[in-house]
C-alpha cells in the first residue's frame, strides 16, 4: 500500500496516541469485566464473617460489642460493594474517552494520510462460478435452517395449547387452596362436593334444591323466581311470591324475632337470598367486607374481605351518611354471589366466600355515593353505572367479570337500580335516569326504546305490572309507560312523588311512598288515585308486594302493612326496634328486615 | 499558502483534510473535558451518616415540539446527506454528516426513536388498533424509505447513528467473499421477521430490547449488551458494519426499494474507463463487476432451472412456513402472558398432587392480587398461542419466499460492461467516488 506525502511528527504522535489508547481500552475492558463478576458474585449482607456474627448476636441479643461489630462489617461490606459498583461505571466512561481518543486519532490520521488505492491486480472474480456456488450456499443453508427449525419445534413442542385449553376447561376438582388468591375458577361445578372440603357440603343442605337450568351455567326464571336474588326481589320491581309472611312482630320484646345477628360493618344494602343463605355486604372509608348468614340460623357462615383489587383507587370516595359506602345490593345467580362498592370495586364470590374474580369499574364520578344494586340475567351481571363521566350500562360475564356488553347512555348520574322484567314477548332491562326511562335487551345490551320522561337526580327504580312501567322522582313525574314495541306514556302525575323509595305495582294498582312517609294508591291503568296515608315518618326503605299485602318500613324501623286494595286498609304495624334505611327480603314464611346494625330473622 | 499533495484527482491531503484532522482532536478533547465534568446521576448512599432515601426521579415526557423538531431535523439531515452524496460526491463531508447524525440522533437522543425500531411501533399499530403510533413514529419510518426509492440508501450513509458509529471503527475493513456475503444475507430477514412477529403479537419489541448501541448512547448498557456491542464494534474493525449488513432488519427494506432508486449513486459521473482502481474500494463488497461474458450455464437448462424454482417456491412457503407454526409454542414462550399461564398450570398441578408449595414468584404474587382467574390466564394464554401459530405460518412463509427469491435472483441473467454499485446493499458512503480518476 502506498501512502500519499507523510506528515511524519504529528502522523507518528497520533499512532502513539491511538497505539496507547487502544492498549488503556484493552486493559480497562478486562478489568471491567473481572470487576464486573466481582460485583455480580458479591453478596455483602451474607458474607461467613457477617453470618457467623449474626448467629453470635442471636444467641446473645444484649452483648452491644457483638452488635458494634455487626454495624462495622456491615458498613464495610457495602463500602465495598459500592465502591466496586462506583468502578465499574467510572471504568465505563474511562473506556468510552479511551476508544474515542483512539477513534479520533485513527480519523484524522486517515483524513491526513490519503491512502492510494490499489492498483488493479489479477484477473476479476469469476463472476458465473461464483454466482453457482452463491446459489448453491443458498439452498444449502435454506435447507440447514428448515432443518434446525424442525429440529427446534420438535424439541420445543410439548403440547402447551392442549394443556391450557384443558385446564381453562375442566371443571374445578377442589375449590380455591389458597385463600384470597383467587387461583381457581369456580363454575357450576362448585355445586358438587368438593374433595377434601366437607365444609362446601355441610354449608348447602338445600343443595338439592338448587337445580341449574340444563345444560347450562344459570338458573331458570322460575328458579330465580323461587329465590331473592337481588335488590327487591326477583328482577328487582318489589314483588315476591313467597307465601306465608309474618304479619306481626315486635323487636323490642322479641315476639317473632327467630334471631337477630350484627353485621360488623355498616350498609345500606338490603339482603338478598338464595335457597338458605342471605348475602349482605358492609363497608367503611377503608375496608369492605362481604356476608354470608345461614337463614335457620343467623350464624355468620363466612365474611370474605374485598382488597387486592387490581386498580382499585387509594382514594376515598366522597359519599353522604345516607348513601355509605355499600349502598348497592348484592346478587347471585346461586353460582356466585356478586358485589359492588362506592369505590367501583367489584367482586365475584363463590357460595363458599372465594373470590372468582375481582375488578375495578372506576371510581364513580357520584357526589352522594354509588348506590345502583347489580342484578343478574342468566349468567350476564348488568350494571347502571349511569356517572357523571361516562355513564353506561354494561353487561359482565358471570363466570369471568369479561365485559360482555357495554351500552354508553347520553343520561345524568342515576341512583337507581335495574329492573328486570318479562313481558311475555321478550326480557327487558328498564333503567331510569335523567331524561329518559330506557329499555334494553339484557342478553346483548341493545337499547329497545327510550321515552323522555323524568328528571333531576334520580334515586327511585321502576316499577312494573301487565306491560306498564311506572317511573318517578321528586320535582319530576309520576309517568305510567307502557312497554312494547311503541312505548308511550299512558299517565303523569305529580301531586304525590319520591325521591328515595321505589314504587310497586300490582295488576290493578300503583302504590307510591313519598320519602317524607305518605303512601298513594291509584289505578295502574288510568293514574287515578283512590287513596293516600300518612304515615308521619320519612320512609328511605321501598315497599314490597307479598301475598296482597304492602310492606312498607320508615326509616325508624317500624313496619306498615296495608292491604293492596283500593281502599286504604292497616293490617298491621310492627316494630323493628331499630332504624333502617334497608328494603326487606323474603321467604315462605320468612321476612329478613336489614336495621342500622343488624339482620333481623322475623317468622311465625 | 501550501500547494495540496496531488496523487489522483480525487485522493488529495488538501489544507482541508489536514484542518479537518485537527478538528477531530480538538472536538473530542472538548468531549472529554466535558465528561470530566459530568457528575454522577445518583449520589453513593452514605451510610455512615443518617441515610435518607433519593426522591425519585421520573423524567418527563418529551415534549411534542421537539418529536417535532426531531423530524424536520431528520428530514433535513436527509437532504443534505443526499445532496452531499449524489452532487458533492465527497465521502469527507459525508463522513462529517455522519458524525452529526451520530451525535444527534446517538448520543442527544440516546438512539430513540430510531427507524430500525419503528418497525415494530408500525407492526404493532397494523395489528392492533387500539396501539396509537405517534406521528413523528411513523415519519421516522417513512421518511428514509421514501429516500431511499429515490435516491437509494443515503440514509445509510450518513443519518442513521447506528451506521455512523460502526462506520467509525471500520478501520481494516477485508473482502468477506460473495459467497459469505450472501449467506449471512438471510440473517437480517429472519431478525426482521422475528421483530414483526414479536411486536405484531404484542409480546415484545425485540430490535430495542437486543439493540446493541443504544446502550452505549445512553451510558447504561447492560454488561451483556456491553459485550454484544464490543463484539460488533471489534469485528467491526475488519469487517465493516457488520450490523447494517447481516443484522439490521430496516436494511431489508432499504434494500428492497433502494433496488428501485431512480437517482442512486454512481462510482463514476461520468463513462466508466475501466480503470478497476475501484474494484476492491467498497468496505461493504456492494460493488458489482462487469459481466460480459456468457453463462456456462445453457439457457434451456437455465429456464427449467428457473421452472423449477417456480414451481418450488409455493412449495417453500408452505413446508417453511409449516415449521414456523410448529415453532409457535418456542416463540409464545417468550410472551409474558403464556409465561404467568405455564406458571400458574404448573403450581396447579402442584396442588393437584398435593406437592408442598415453594414461596410464590412476583409473577404467582402479581395474579393473585390482580383478581384475574386462571381460566382467564389460560384462555389469554391460548389466545396468545393461536396468534403465535398464525404468525409463525407467515413468518415461515417470509423466510421460505425470501429464500426462493434470493436464490432465484441469482438466475437471472446479468450483463454489464462497467463497474457499478450494487443498489440493494450499497451504503452510498461515497468512499467509491474517491477512487474514480473520472471526475465531473
Amino acid at each position: 500500500m502506498k501512502t500519499g506525502k507523510p506528515q511524519f511528527n504529528t502522523i507518528r504522535l497520533l499512532e502513539n496516541i491511538s497505539i496507547g489508547s487502544a492498549v488503556f481500552a484493552v486493559v480497562l475492558c478486562v478489568l471491567i469485566i473481572v470487576n464486573y463478576i466481582q460485583v455480580k458474585r458479591a453478596d455483602p449482607l451474607n458474607t461467613p464473617a457477617m453470618s457467623a456474627l449474626v448467629e453470635k448476636l442471636q444467641n446473645d441479643p444484649g452483648n452491644e460489642q457483638i452488635r458494634q461489630e455487626v454495624r462495622t462489617l456491615d458498613l464495610l461490606a457495602r463500602k465495598a460493594f459500592f465502591t466496586a459498583q462506583w468502578q465499574v461505571r467510572t471504568g465505563g466512561y474511562l473506556l468510552f474517552i479511551s476508544i474515542l481518543l483512539l477513534v479520533s486519532c485513527v480519523k484524522a490520521i486517515e483524513l491526513m494520510q490519503v491512502k492510494l488505492p490499489d492498483a488493479p491486480y489479477g484477473k476479476p472474480a469469476l463472476f458465473w462460478e461464483n454466482r453457482i456456488l452463491k446459489r448453491r450456499w443458498l439452498v444449502y443453508s435454506g435447507a440447514g435452517l428448515f432443518v434446525l427449525t424442525l429440529l427446534l419445534a420438535w424439541l420445543t413442542h410439548n403440547d402447551m395449547g392442549k394443556d391450557l385449553e384443558t385446564a381453562g376447561n375442566r371443571e374445578p376438582q377442589s375449590v380455591n387452596r389458597d385463600a384470597g388468591s383467587g387461583i381457581r375458577d369456580q363454575g357450576p361445578g362448585n355445586q358438587k362436593p368438593a374433595a377434601g372440603n366437607s365444609d362446601s357440603v355441610k354449608a348447602s343442605p338445600d343443595s338439592s334444591s338448587n337445580i341449574l337450568h340444563p345444560a347450562s351455567d344459570y338458573p331458570s326464571w322460575q328458579e330465580v323466581k323461587l329465590n331473592f336474588p337481588s335488590f327487591r326481589g326477583p328482577g328487582g320491581i318489589g314483588i315476591t311470591e313467597r307465601t306465608n309472611i309474618p304479619t306481626s312482630w315486635d323487636g323490642k320484646s322479641g315476639k317473632n324475632i327467630k334471631w337477630k345477628t350484627a353485621i360488623p360493618l355498616p350498609g345500606n344494602n338490603s339482603p338478598v337470598i338464595w335457597n338458605d343463605r342471605i348475602y349482605l355486604s358492609g363497608a367503611s372509608e377503608s375496608k369492605r367486607e362481604v356476608y354470608c348468614i345461614d337463614a335457620l340460623s343467623g350464624k355468620i357462615l363466612w365474611t370474605s374481605t374485598v382488597d387486592k383489587i387490581q386498580g382499585s383507587p387509594s382514594q376515598v370516595p366522597g359519599v353522604s351518611k345516607e348513601t355509605g359506602f355499600a349502598a348497592p345490593s348484592l346478587t347471585t345467580e346461586g353460582i356466585r354471589v356478586y358485589a359492588i362498592f362506592a369505590n367501583g370495586d367489584l367482586i365475584a364470590l363463590d357460595m363458599d366466600g372465594k373470590k372468582v374474580w375481582a375488578k375495578n369499574l372506576g371510581m364513580p364520578a357520584n357526589h352522594y355515593g354509588h348506590s345502583s344494586s347489580l342484578i343478574m340475567y342468566r349468567n350476564i351481571l348488568i350494571i347502571q353505572y349511569d356517572q357523571r363521566s361516562g355513564p353506561a350500562v354494561m353487561g359482565l360475564s358471570g363466570k369471568t367479570g369479561e365485559q360482555v356488553w357495554k351500552t354508553s347512555r347520553n343520561v345524568k348520574i342515576s341512583w337507581a337500580s335495574p329492573a328486570l322484567v318479562n313481558t311475555g314477548k321478550r326480557m327487558e332491562l328498564l333503567l331510569s335516569a335523567e331524561p329518559c326511562v330506557a329499555c334494553y335487551d339484557p342478553l346483548t345490551g341493545k337499547e329497545l326504546w327510550k321515552l323522555d320522561c323524568i328528571s333531576g337526580e334520580v334515586g327511585p327504580s321502576l316499577a312494573y305490572a301487565k306491560g306498564i312501567v311506572f317511573s318517578v322522582n321528586e320535582y319530576s313525574n309520576l309517568s305510567a309507560i307502557s312497554t312494547g314495541e311503541t312505548p308511550k306514556v299512558l299517565w303523569e302525575n305529580n301531586e304525590y312523588l319520591s325521591d328515595v323509595p321505589s314504587p310497586v305495582a300490582t295488576d290493578k294498582y300503583l302504590f307510591l311512598l313519598t320519602s317524607y312517609g305518605t303512601a298513594v294508591c291509584y289505578d295502574a291503568a288510568a293514574g287515578t288515585k283512590y287513596w293516600e296515608h300518612d304515615f308521619g315518618n320519612p320512609v328511605y326503605s321501598s315497599p314490597m308486594l307479598a301475598e296482597g299485602r304492602v310492606y312498607i318500613m320508615d326509616k325508624k324501623g317500624v313496619m306498615y302493612i296495608i292491604k293492596a286494595g283500593k281502599e286504604f286498609s292497616m293490617l298491621g304495624q310492627c316494630p323493628l326496634g331499630e332504624g333502617s334505611f334497608c328494603t326487606p327480603a323474603f321467604t315462605n314464611g320468612h321476612i329478613f328486615l336489614r336495621g342500622d346494625k343488624n339482620l333481623y330473622c322475623i317468622g311465625k | 499558502m501550501p500547494k495540496p499533495v496531488c496523487v489522483s484527482p480525487g485522493l488529495t491531503v488538501t489544507p482541508l483534510r489536514k484542518t479537518a484532522g485537527t478538528f477531530m482532536l480538538t472536538a473530542s478533547a472538548t468531549l472529554l473535558s466535558t465528561m470530566a465534568m459530568a457528575i454522577q446521576r445518583f449520589p453513593k448512599p452514605e451510610f455512615e451518616s443518617a441515610y435518607t432515601q433519593p426522591q425519585t426521579q421520573i423524567p418527563l415526557p418529551r415534549g411534542e415540539f421537539l418529536a417535532y423538531l426531531d423530524v424536520f431535523v431528520l428530514f433535513a439531515s436527509l437532504c443534505l446527506i443526499t445532496w452531499l452524496v449524489l452532487k458533492k460526491r465527497s465521502r469527507f463531508w459525508v463522513f462529517f454528516m455522519s458524525l452529526f447524525s451520530l451525535a444527534y440522533f446517538g448520543f442527544y437522543r440516546e438512539g430513540c426513536i430510531c427507524s430500525i425500531g419503528a418497525i415494530q411501533n408500525v407492526s404493532l399499530a397494523l395489528f392492533d388498533h387500539s396501539f396509537v403510533i405517534p406521528l413523528s413514529v411513523i415519519a421516522f419510518f417513512l421518511l428514509p424509505l421514501v429516500f431511499t426509492l429515490f435516491y437509494g440508501r443515503t440514509f445509510c450513509a450518513g443519518v442513521c447513528p447506528f451506521g455512523a458509529f460502526q462506520d467509525l471503527f471500520a478501520f481494516k475493513p477485508q473482502a468477506l467473499g460473495s459467497r459469505l456475503n450472501t449467506v449471512l444475507g438471510i440473517i437480517p430477514y429472519l431478525y426482521l421477521g422475528l421483530a414483526v412477529l414479536f411486536a405484531a403479537t404484542g409480546t415484545d419489541f425485540i430490535i430495542c430490547r437486543y439493540d446493541p448501541f443504544v446502550g452505549i448512547f445512553r451510558f447504561n448498557a447492560s454488561f451483556g449488551m456491553f459485550l454484544f456491542a464490543g463484539i460488533l464494534l471489534l469485528s467491526g474493525v475488519f469487517i465493516a458494519r457488520p450490523y447494517c449488513r447481516f443484522l439490521c432488519p430496516y436494511g431489508v427494506l432499504l434494500n428492497w426499494t433502494s433496488r428501485f432508486s431512480r437517482k442512486h449513486l454512481s462510482i463514476t459521473p461520468k463513462e466508466c474507463i475501466q480503470c478497476r482502481l475501484c474494484e476492491h474500494s467498497c468496505p461493504y463488497d456492494a460493488i458489482d463487476v462487469p459481466v460480459t461474458t456468457k453463462s456456462p450455464e445453457t439457457r434451456p437448462a437455465m429456464v427449467k432451472k428457473m421452472m423449477m424454482l417456480t414451481i418450488l417456491v409455493p412449495f417453500l412457503v408452505l413446508i417453511f412456513g409449516y415449521t414456523g407454526s410448529r415453532l409457535q409454542e418456542t416463540f409464545a414462550g417468550v410472551d409474558s402472558r403464556v409465561k404467568l399461564a405455564k406458571e400458574v398450570l404448573a403450581l396447579s398441578k402442584m396442588q393437584d398432587a398435593g406437592n408442598k408449595m415453594q414461596d410464590d414468584s412476583y409473577e404467582i404474587k402479581a395474579f393473585k392480587a390482580s383478581g384475574k382467574t386462571e381460566s382467564q390466564v389460560y384462555s389469554e394464554a391460548s389466545a396468545v398461542l393461536k396468534k403465535f401459530y398464525v404468525g409463525g405460518w407467515l413468518f415461515g412463509g417470509f423466510i421460505g419466499l425470501a429464500i426462493a427469491l434470493m436464490t432465484g435472483g441469482r438466475m437471472l441473467p446479468v450483463y454489464r460492461t462497467d463497474y457499478v454499485t450494487n443498489k440493494g446493499r450499497c451504503f452510498s458512503c461515497a468512499r467509491c467516488t474517491d477512487y474514480c480518476p473520472v471526475k465531473s
